[in-house]
């Protein structure tokens, strides 16, 4: 099932060389899973031969779910139950520009489809994730100089016409606060707040299953939190925003002068293997993100605190001195500080939300013939 | 700050009267991606084979661990660590996976080639490079152009060079494969190679690079820190619009 899946459609011979099994027993097993409705099989070739094409069946359709990033990009592809059936990623530019990114992202939804023997017919919605608050009832980017390139952008309008398909924008952190509190490490809590330091800071929070979303798509937006008054200017105008202490460009500065040009991955990487000045710089980073994340508990006081986005994959490193500023600033409970739990999903976490979104849409569309 | 690995010092190379390359200075220091970037005819690719051994330079050195080398030959730059993989693949169609990756240089056991070693290493090499090929046993006919690619970039690492040169890598690739291919850059980064990324798709190069450098009319006509540069700058030195020289603090 894994390697069918993380292939996306594969021959019965193929699938025997990679799972060692015997190609008498890929057969039985095959035969087997597509009975339970769980695979599907259609007649190919390959190198001039006859083969069996494997692919997970596909009821109902096809949902996509996009991600953009500041610095790459996120497309996974499911059925209508959520079953994952690809998954990709893609570097993106810095600064890079609504209109070609929009458009990179629909060619790689086609050919992912294409790749797991899908038609264009098949798709039934596209849920997107850009890192900037976004009008959610519009579906255009509704802050100005948070995202170079993409301010005002028209997200909704510009992917329906390239795909043609109904269409669900909203900020990215909001999307994997979604995810984590629908099937990851929120599930089951209420409310879940979720942070996502990455490139940038964003956060979301989801109370009594839907997310809060605001006037204009900016609730939770913890990057652009005061916490010092007179500090430096942030990309957003205003003055010790959160993100201007924990933000990339800002942690990768500091270690500039003695470690050189790195990214985020080398920091984290380097701190692992007990490099001070990278656990230096990620300690710090833990103790900022903790008053921020104390500020919103005591507002929220949300039940749990998932911490996602890429220096989420510091672990401890990162997350036990956010633990600690948090606690000694929240106020006491009987039960006790909230939790605060890495993300189960890690870098998909906003791919997966983006997924449910995309659910969401062709629902509302009435593509799944059960109109809402 | 680490010293480079590879360095060129006014390098120029000429063709009968037409000057490829012209005083080019090049700098390529440990796990760092640098991109040289041009419009046709800017050079992109002779530097890629005098960086590769094919063509010995005119005039200017060239420092491997700032010691002087001269590349007599392809095998010659392998053998200091800098394996490149050509725009032409130079891959044979009817072999399988394994039979192009160890072309010329089979491990033998015995008598005989040990093609459970060999079997080994290339599925070693492929999830290294987080490969989706089917089975190493297929012919290379068989595969998409980016698993081809993928092929050919394997067999470059089997040495376990310091720096691999790619040629115009995503030329003639779909999106899908051209994202397979800057995700595997990243992995080569991270593995501690360096990697010199020759192509003309500015946009690609941006996503992946650290340093920029330009080529024009085979000159360097601007070098940019990756995440300073916009695209407008690099048009603008590509073709000429106005002289830069900016970056390469180091």
């Amino acid at each position: 099932m894994g390697a069918v899946q993380q292939r996306g459609s594969l021959t019965q011979v193929e699938l025997a060389g990679i799972t060692g099994l015997s190609p008498a027993s890929v057969s039985n097993i095959v035969k087997e899973l597509v009975e339970a409705g769980v695979l599907s099989t259609a007649p190919s070739t390959r190198s001039g031969r006859r083969a069996q094409l494997v692919t997970l069946a596909r009821n109902l359709g096809l949902v996509a779910g996009v991600h953009i990033g500041t610095r790459s990009m996120r497309v996974a592809l499911a059925d209508a139950s959520l079953q994952v059936v690809g998954e990709q990623r893609m570097p993106l530019a810095p600064d890079h520009r609504a209109d070609a990114g929009l458009e990179r992202a629909a060619m790689l939804v086609e050919e992912m489809i294409a790749a797991v023997d899908g038609s264009p017919g098949e798709l039934l919605g596209v849920g997107i994730g850009v890192p900037a608050p976004v009008d959610v009832r519009t579906g255009e980017v509704s802050t100005a100089g948070l995202l170079r390139g993409w301010d005002g952008a028209d997200v909704a309008a510009t992917l329906t016409d390239l795909l043609a398909v109904p269409v669900r924008v909203d900020n990215d952190a909001n999307l994997g606060a979604l995810a984590e509190a629908r099937h990851g490490a929120g599930a089951g809590h209420d409310p879940v707040a979720y942070v996502r330091v990455s490139h940038g800071v964003g956060g979301g929070i989801v109370l009594g299953g839907s997310l809060l979303h605001g006037r204009g798509g900016a609730a939770g937006e913890i990057g652009h939190v005061t916490i010092d008054e007179n500090g430096p200017v942030c990309r957003c105008g205003n003055r010790g925003c959160l993100e201007t202490f924990v933000g990339a460009p800002v942690l990768l500065h500091m270690l500039a002068a003695s470690h050189g040009h790195l990214t985020l991955r080398d920091v984290i990487m380097r701190a692992r293997d007990g490099d001070a000045g990278s656990r230096r710089v990620l300690f710090d980073a833990g103790q900022h993100l903790g008053v921020a994340a104390a500020n919103l508990c005591n507002i929220v006081d949300p039940e749990i605190v998932v911490i996602g986005g890429q220096l989420a994959e510091a672990g401890e490193l990162l997350l036990g001195p956010l633990r600690t500023a948090l606690e000694q600033r929240t106020v006491p409970s009987v039960s006790g500080p909230p939790q605060v739990v890495a993300s189960q999903f890690g870098a998909s976490a906003e791919v997966r939300g983006a997924l449910a979104a995309a659910l969401d849409a062709a629902r509302s569309a009435g593509a799944l013939g059960v109109g809402s | 700050m680490t010293s480079p690995v590879l360095e060129l010092s006014r390098v120029s190379k000429s063709f009968g009267a037409a000057r490829a390359l012209i005083d080019v200075d090049l700098a390529v220091h440990p796990r760092e991606v640098v991109a040289v970037v041009g419009d046709n005819g800017a050079g992109k690719s002779t530097l890629a084979g005098v960086l590769a051994g094919v063509y010995p330079p005119d005039a200017g050195e060239m420092r491997v661990d700032g010691e002087p080398v001269r590349f007599a030959d392809p095998g010659a730059a392998r053998a200091r660590g800098i394996a490149t993989v050509f725009q032409e693949l130079a891959l044979c169609d009817n072999l399988d996976v394994v039979e192009n990756l160890f072309l010329g240089h089979e491990p033998v056991r015995g008598a005989l080639l040990d093609e459970i070693a060999m079997e080994r290493r290339a599925w070693e090499l492929l999830d290294q490079l987080g490969a989706s090929v089917p089975s190493v046993r297929v012919p290379v006919a068989a595969l998409t152009g980016g698993q081809r690619r993928t092929v050919a970039i394997a067999r470059g690492l089997l040495g376990d060079p310091r720096v691999v040169v790619l040629d115009e890598p995503t030329a003639s690739l779909g999106i899908r494969q051209t994202a397979e291919l800057l995700n595997l850059v990243e992995r080569l980064r991270e593995r501690g190679h360096s990697v010199v990324f020759v192509s003309h798709a500015t946009s690609d190069v941006q996503a992946v690079a650290d340093r920029i450098v330009v080529l024009r009319l085979g000159r360097v006509n601007g070098e940019f820190e990756a995440d300073a540069a916009t695209s407008e700058d690099l048009l603008a030195a590509m073709t000429g619009a106005r002289p830069v020289r900016r970056g390469g603090g180091r």
